[in-house]
């Protein structure tokens, strides 16, 4: 396994190579182009507002925010997984003709997501900055956050990567497990809205704690509840632990399954 | 399930690559259901046949070494490629290789065709685990090697084929490789840029590299190869220097072709000629590496269609003599006889140095561009004016064939003479020279 992690540090300019088409490819072609990574945020932001303070009022205090600032990090959890599914199949080429540790592939997608997501992050401060006013002393408190989200993505995108190459359901069925996901999470309410008897259930779900941070970070302004973070970083570390060795058995005949 | 994945070790005794029983077994599906619904509801889709395509290979390259695979399409030399690769891994056995692994077995793999020569350079390299401080460094060296000049900026798209192939083999041969796998790529550019990339195999092989070659050009692994390996179903079937396995290959593949033809049947002087292939077939799963072909075992072989009865050399006096001096002329004097005429025949002739270095050859299909008739009896003379070489042993070969290459009689080693120069300057060839002072 050492072994095995040395071999994807050689190929760390593979990656970038990857991340960099990722995030390019994006919007190839398009008038705005790269642009398009903050203008698309915005976008969302200005449909959210629309509809949730004049049309749907949702009862929370500035809920455009409320949800924005939940939604964006949700997003990359998402496309980390639902992308994952696919990344293997999209470089069948490459993964039945040459060889490189299959690792990178996952990698990089899940970090393309990630740029992708502190990218938008520009977006989302200054929004927070002009709609609610920003508390500095807590923002370094995002790094252990984002990187525990990272961790989850990493891990499920592991599972998801291997997985599919057998077995090509997988990549609709996540696309409609990663909506119940969402609706499990609380992205669009709060954990107070969840009844009192299910809430410990409710924690299981290590996205929770993540995206309660984001947002007490961001929307509520106040130190967040680091000890569910722990959770999450546990969480994050079995499925990174599930999710390698699970990839790493079944990316032994991917040659001959592409 | 295989529980031995490819070590890389830093144990040095010499060895790069050590192979040691692998095995391969590949589910080919007639018709494979990939989704849910496919394998639920077509049961009978999911239908394959197992097929072995390796049954237990081993052998051993030292550093440094070159050695090349040949077989027929399906005998499992390409599978072995890609496990030694790692694209795929063995069912069972054990495969080591020690240092960086190069593969130039899809050239351009990763290319994208939006992008200059130069940006595909990089990823290309990328692909190969280079970082971009070591891509930095090897830029203008691939540049220079592809010829591509001022190309080099332009959209690979906009590139010919040559021009795609010459960049995509710079890339893979300059990333320095411990060792270096070849699959059937040579085939790259114009002659000149062949025998350049021929000449930077040679130099990167003399700076240490092993090579593994997969190749149909029987010639090109000569050229470069110490030792062959002829896989055949799965198994090593003959392994040695290739002038030893390539004719019995060769043959095998002459009477096999016969086969398929159906046509003329051949007689016993066949069988008397190609013993060895009954024998062959029976070898046992080498576990232990194989016994390389003794240089002895086979020096003639063919259909027997035309058989060589005697072969002579003679001097300009038509005496028959074994001593000659660089300048002399030489006569090879052929009889031969054939079942029936033959109006479709090849004569051809090589020479050897004693060490093997392959001298010089030729045939009358390429001196004339014509077949010539072989009557039921007759003699054949060629006329050699000259022999500069060195001094020194040398061996010539004879053979009768067909312009497809199939061998009516083919001869090796069939005679020795010995080149003995007043002076003996060093190098390969005697060069008739003056010296003039003014």
């Amino acid at each position: 396994m050492i072994e095995q992690i040395k071999e994807i540090y050689c190929y760390r300019e593979m990656i970038w190579m990857l991340v960099r088409r990722d995030l390019r490819g994006r919007y190839k072609a398009s008038a705005l182009g790269f642009l398009w990574t903050f203008l698309n945020p915005l976008l969302q932001l200005g449909v959210y507002t629309i509809v949730f303070s004049i049309i749907m009022r949702a009862g929370i205090e500035k809920y455009y925010l409320f949800l924005f600032v939940a939604l964006i990090p949700w997003m990359f959890f998402a496309t980390s997984i639902q992308g994952g599914a696919t990344c293997i199949l999209t470089q069948k080429d490459m993964v039945a003709k040459i060889h490189f540790p299959r690792q990178v592939l996952p990698i990089a997608h899940v970090t393309a997501s990630f740029v992708n997501m502190l990218l938008c992050f520009i977006v989302v401060l200054l929004v927070c900055a002009f709609g609610l006013g920003l508390e500095l002393v807590l923002l370094p408190l995002l790094i252990p956050v984002m990187l525990t989200e990272y961790l989850l993505a990493l891990g499920l995108c592991f599972v998801v990567a291997g997985v599919t190459v057998y077995f090509r359901d997988l990549e609709h069925i996540t696309g409609i497990f990663v909506m119940l996901w969402q609706f499990l999470t609380p992205v669009m309410y709060s954990v107070e809205q969840v009844p009192e008897q299910l809430r410990d259930v409710f924690m299981l779900n290590p996205m929770t704690p993540v995206i309660s941070c984001y947002r007490d970070i961001l929307y509520y302004r106040q130190a967040p509840q680091m000890n569910n973070l722990v959770l999450s970083i546990g969480f994050g570390l079995l499925f990174l632990v599930i999710g390698w060795f699970l990839f790493d058995h079944l990316q032994k005949h991917f040659a001959e399954e592409l | 399930m295989s529980e031995f994945i490819p070590v890389r070790e830093k144990k040095d005794d010499g060895v790069a690559i050590r192979v040691e029983n692998i095995t391969k077994r590949f589910k080919v599906y007639l018709d494979k259901g990939v989704y849910l619904k496919e394998r639920v509801l077509f049961k009978n889709r999911n239908r394959y046949e197992e097929r072995n395509v390796l049954r237990g290979i081993s052998f051993e390259v030292k550093k440094g070494e070159a050695i090349g695979l040949i077989g027929e399409n399906g005998c499992g030399k390409s599978t072995t490629l890609k496990l030694l690769s790692r694209i795929m891994y063995p069912d069972s056995g054990k495969i080591e290789i020690n240092g960086r692994v190069s593969a130039l077995i899809e050239l351009g793999a990763g290319f994208h065709p939006d992008m200059s020569g130069r940006e595909n350079i990089y990823t290309n390299a990328a692909i190969f685990g280079l970082s971009k401080g070591e891509i930095d460094r090897r830029l203008q060296t691939i540049i220079d090697f592809s010829e591509l000049g001022d190309y080099i900026d332009n959209p690979v798209r906009t590139y010919s084929s040559g021009m795609y192939m010459r960049l995509a083999f710079s890339v893979a041969i300059n990333v320095d490789a411990d060792v270096l796998l070849i699959d059937e790529i040579l085939a790259v550019g114009d002659m000149a840029f062949q025998a350049k990339c021929f000449n930077k195999l040679r130099e990167i092989k003399n700076r240490g590299t092993t090579i593994v070659i997969v190749s149909h050009s029987l010639a090109q692994i000569e050229q470069i190869c110490e030792r062959s390996y002829w896989i055949s179903e799965g198994k090593i079937r003959e392994q040695g220097a290739p002038r030893d396995v390539h004719p019995l290959y060769m043959d095998y593949m002459s009477h096999k072709g016969q086969g398929i033809d159906g046509g003329a049947k051949t007689d016993v002087s066949a069988e008397t000629l190609a013993p060895a292939s009954a024998e062959a077939m029976e070898q046992p799963a080498p576990e232990t590496p194989v016994e390389p072909v003794q240089p002895e075992a086979k020096k003639r072989w063919g259909s027997g269609e035309a058989t060589m009865q005697s072969v002579q050399v003679l001097d300009r006096d038509g005496n028959e003599r074994t001593n000659f001096a660089p300048n002399e002329p030489i006569t090879v004097r052929i009889a031969y006889t054939a079942q029936r005429m033959l109006p479709d025949s090849v004569v051809g002739i090589a020479i050897y140095k004693s060490d093997q270095t392959f001298m010089y050859g030729t045939n009358s299909l390429i001196d004339t561009s014509q077949p010539v008739k072989l009557q039921r009896q007759g003699t054949i003379d060629l006329v050699i004016d000259s022999l500069p070489v060195a001094n020194g042993c040398y061996t010539i070969d004879l053979a009768l064939h067909r312009p497809d290459g199939f061998n009516f009689d083919f001869w090796r080693e069939i005679c020795t003479i010995n080149i003995a120069g007043k002076v003996n300057p060093p190098g390969l060839i005697y060069l008739p020279h003056l010296w003039e002072f003014h």
